[in-house]
């Protein structure tokens, strides 16, 4: 589904990715972790064809990127955006509905098969009990159901997240990762999710991609990439593993 | 055509003063100016067809006013606007006062038979629509750059078929020819050459009593609160004071003459022209720098209370230059 | 019926309040029934009254071919076709314009108090009107004098420089076109300044235009104006989905389709095109552009498609409508009233952006 090979991103002389080669299929669930400035969010950009490498290619669903408009890519891979500031006073079905924006009708605007696929998003998240309500308004935990509600009324068969749970707090964390794995084992739904906080992607995701300095230095399941050596090597910590009742 | 500043108006506006002086005075590029009018009887700027023996006036008539514009009215008009005071006053002189239907506002509210008259026209601007209404067929504006009556208006009222005849004299002879183009415009062409002949009379008569005189350097003080302005070279202004028997200290065409350029001129009179209103005397003696000047040491500073009529081209234009020689050469006016 | 569908039927605001908001042809059929009857009113109103019975049998029979007998004057029929008309549509086009065009500023930047005026364009205008008015020279080309086309080219380069000046910026985009936009704007009115102190005689030539105002109104100016403004202002609605894009920020707008940087460019020539024809037909009117979209946005929330038409109508009628009272108090200039009612509005506006602008 997502395929990148070789990319180079270059930011001020100094790669920010380093001949990244990444494979992810439909249908599959992965993290990717790293400290700060390792290149999660560069990486996230590139998949979303905001960025454009120096060197390397990036396909999504078999085509390459860069031959696709902005639409094109809108209906092949959704994004869940870090909490964006509103300008003005925006329901949250304003909010939803602008999921539809790949799809409607450029000037008419959304029709009964739009507004159906946001009511089915709002319904799928679960934030109907905040309909009416400003999004100016809403708790962070909130607003970020709701984004991920207008993520899901895009009804791309990619959904990518950036950074979900910052901000969030414990009951709304687990909330969204239980939603987005939801998505994807209901749905069908790939999910690329950029994640800071290694326990939640170690819990909720099969696949974990570790960078570091803008190079992939592990790609697999979490009890493979997650060694002490490689934690300790990476983000600097020694690592202590505790678990926690049954 | 010329008038005096507005006291009220600058008084409200200190800051603005620079504005109204140049907007309401004439501005003048170069024109020629005769230190005395000999121009002969006749016709100067216009298709006249007056000076004959007809007694009715002929319409339609085409008239060339200021700005070189052939204005054609076509029928004697009966519902005349006049945009200047000093076309409400020639219109009244002209004997077609029956005929005028509004006016301009006029601080110097002459002649008192206009009093009556509704104002569509201010400072502010003019009411084109109220001259619509009122069925106007014949407006005289005031020109200038800038121009006096706003060109809007002057433009809009054209726009709805309203012959609009714009005049603004930049010389004795220019006001004169004015007085003669409203004289045909309103079907008062005789009347016209009536007032038009005995002003040259006197006009001759005043400048002939002046001929020989000292003309001493003169400095008419336009106003002198924050800048100080005075008179431009070939203006209206300029050629009063040179028939008067004076040398005029002039200035270009933004009216401003810095007091440098002044004591350096060391005008031997001193003229309080249009801020006699508000300004004395000794007023003039106690600002700083001046007391230098001839004028201030001798004691040569005059004001000149008629001043309206300095620069006002209507029929009183002569008595304009008779209070100017009252206060240069008393003596020539025995 | 699950909650996610009531949104099938509700498309207001928040909270939708009024049961208008939640049928857009109800609040467009408003907004057309207060233009039609603002049309009337200035049309009618002003130094010369005008019943509104004769106002509109002189429109049926003057426009419509409509058989009336005239029952009155001349004068009356004169005021209306030659003056009042040109003037009240100049105001229409012009308030319509001005709103749609602050609505489009506002959404591109993302800035709820952003106005037609943001970039530089009052600045570039009124320096090219100073411009103007020191070149002793009196061109007229289509009604309009050089003082109206130094407005119009100065408004545009101002915008252009803004433009590309703001490209160099750290900062996001948007906030780099907004900070270069006040810094241009300041040094055009420094400039403006100092060429007014210069222009002496030409000063209130200068002052009337920047004061803003439609007595100079003609079907001339009027024919060369709206078109522009019309075509620009179509232009901008056409595009209502990418401005919707854009109110979450850019990057969410490029993840949800929209052509960033074409599209705020269009955007960007579009809006300070209408605003520069405005401007340059008649000065500097402001707070319309500013109040027009968020009165709508109040009733209908953001979305542009309902906020860019509706804005239009509600600025249209509220500039002729200002222009009458202007008229009417004794012609004072209308950006003065304008202004009157304007300013309390954006005061009360800034007490309730209090929450927006943080997370």
């Amino acid at each position: 589904m997502i395929r990148l090979e070789g990319v180079t991103v270059l930011y001020r002389e100094r790669a920010a990715l380093h001949d990244i080669g990444l494979q992810i299929d439909a249908g599959e669930r992965v993290a990717v972790i790293g400290p700060n400035g390792a290149g999660k969010s560069t990486l996230l950009r590139v998949v979303a064809g905001l960025l454009r490498p120096a060197a390397g290619s990036v396909e999504l669903g078999g085509v390459r990127l860069d031959g696709l408009d902005r639409l094109a890519v809108a209906r092949r891979l959704a994004v869940v955006p870090q909490l964006p500031t509103l300008p003005f006073a925006t329901s949250v079905e304003e909010v939803v509905a602008l999921g539809r924006l790949p799809h409607e009708h450029p000037v008419r605007g959304m029709r009964p098969s739009d507004r159906a696929a946001v009511a089915a998003a709002i319904d799928r998240v679960g934030v109907g009990h905040l309909l009416g309500r400003d999004a100016r308004e809403l708790s962070l935990g909130e607003r970020q159901l709701v984004l991920l509600a207008m993520a899901v009324a895009q009804d791309a068969p990619v959904l990518v997240l950036d950074e979900p749970t910052v901000h969030l707090d414990l009951r709304h964390q687990v909330e969204v990762m239980e939603l987005v794995g939801d998505l994807n084992t209901r749905d069908g739904t790939t999910i690329l999710a950029v994640l800071h906080d290694i326990g939640l992607a170690a819990h909720f995701f099969p696949r974990l991609v570790l960078l570091d300095r803008g190079r992939i230095v592990a790609d697999g399941p979490p009890a493979d990439v997650l060694t002490p050596e490689r934690i300790r090597e990476v983000f600097g910590v020694d690592p202590e593993f505790v678990r926690l009742g049954a | 055509m010329a008038a005096p500043l507005h006291p009220r108006a600058r008084r409200a506006g200190r800051l603005t003063s620079f504005v109204l002086l140049p907007l309401l005075a004439s501005l003048a590029a170069c024109g020629p100016s005769a230190v005395v009018p000999t121009v002969p009887p006749g016709a100067t700027s216009s298709v006249v067809p007056a000076a004959t023996a007809t007694p009715a006036p002929t319409f339609p008539v085409t008239v060339t006013d200021d700005e070189g514009t052939a204005v054609e009215i076509p029928a004697e008009p009966q519902h005349i606007v006049s945009l200047t005071p000093a076309a409400t006053e020639t219109l009244f002189a002209l004997g077609v006062a029956d005929r005028v239907v509004a006016k301009v506002e006029d601080i110097a509210a002459y002649p008192p038979e206009a009093d009556d008259l509704p104002v569509v026209a201010t400072f502010q601007g003019v009411d084109v629509e109220q001259i619509v209404s009122l069925e106007a067929d014949l407006v005289i504006a005031g020109g200038g750059n800038p121009s006096f009556t706003p060109i809007s208006a002057i433009e809009q009222l054209r726009r709805v078929g309203i012959p609009v005849v714009v005049l603004y004299a930049r010389s004795v002879e220019e006001a004169l020819a004015g007085i003669e183009t409203i004289g045909t415009a309103a079907g008062a062409a005789d009347a016209a050459a009536d007032v038009v002949g005995s002003m040259r009379a006197d006009f001759d008569e005043l400048a002939a009593a002046t001929a020989g005189l000292d003309r001493p350097k003169t400095f008419y003080e336009l106003d002198a609160t924050s800048k100080i302005y005075t008179v431009p070279a070939g203006s209206l202004y300029a050629e009063m004071l040179e028939l008067a028997g004076a040398d005029p200290i002039t200035t270009d065409d933004s009216y401003e003459i810095s007091l440098e350029e002044l004591v350096a001129a060391d005008p031997e009179v001193i003229l309080l022209g249009d801020d006699a209103d508000y300004t004395t005397v000794d007023d003039v003696a106690a600002r700083p720098g001046w007391g230098d000047i001839s004028a201030v040491k001798d004691g040569n500073v005059l004001a000149i209370p008629a001043y309206v009529l300095v620069t006002r081209p209507g029929p009183r234009l002569a008595d304009g230059l008779r209070a100017l020689i009252l206060a240069l050469h008393p003596e020539a006016l025995d | 019926m699950s909650p996610g569908s009531a949104v099938l039927t509700a498309r207001a605001g928040p909270a939708g309040r009024l049961g208008l908001a939640r049928r857009p042809v109800g609040l467009a059929i408003v907004g057309l029934v207060l233009l039609a009857v603002a049309l009337v009113a200035g049309i009618g109103g002003g130094t010369v009254a005008i019943p509104p019975g004769d106002t509109l049998a002189i429109l049926g029979r003057r426009i419509l071919g409509l058989d009336i007998a005239p029952t009155w004057a001349a004068s009356a029929e004169t005021i209306v076709m030659q003056l009042r008309l040109p003037r009240v549509l100049t105001a229409m086009v012009v308030g319509g314009g001005l709103a749609v065009a602050g609505a489009a500023f506002q959404g591109l930047l993302r800035n709820p108090l952003a106005d037609p005026y943001v970039l530089g364009t009052a600045s570039g205008a009124g320096f090219g009107a100073a411009i103007a008015v020191l070149i002793p020279v009196r061109a007229l080309v289509l009604e309009f004098g050089l003082l109206h086309g130094f407005a119009f080219l100065g408004a545009l380069a101002a915008v252009f420089v803004v433009y590309k000046l703001s490209r160099v910026g750290a900062s996001s985009p948007m906030t780099s076109l907004l900070l270069t936009g006040y810094a241009v704007g300041s040094l055009l009115a420094a400039g403006l300044a100092m060429a007014m102190y210069l222009s002496g005689a030409g000063l209130r030539q200068i002052f009337a235009y920047l004061l803003g105002g439609f007595d100079a109104s003609s079907w001339g100016r009027l024919a060369v104006a709206a078109p522009l403004i019309v075509l620009a202002s179509v232009g901008i609605l056409l595009r209502a989905r990418s401005l919707n894009g854009m109110l979450l920020g850019e990057e969410a707008a490029a993840h949800l389709g929209v052509d960033v940087r074409r599209e705020r460019a269009i955007l960007l020539a579009l809006a300070s095109l209408a605003t520069a024809a405005a401007v340059a037909v008649s000065g500097l009117i402001g707070f319309v552009g500013l109040v027009a979209p968020h009165v709508v946005r109040l009733v209908v929330g953001p979305n542009a498609r309902l906020v860019l038409p509706l804005a239009a109508l509600l600025g249209a009628s509220l500039m002729v409508g200002a222009d009458l009272a202007a008229r009417l108090l004794g012609g004072i200039p209308v950006g003065v009233i304008t202004a009157v009612i304007g300013a309390p509005f954006f005061l009360a506006l800034l007490r309730r952006t209090r929450s927006g602008y943080e997370l």
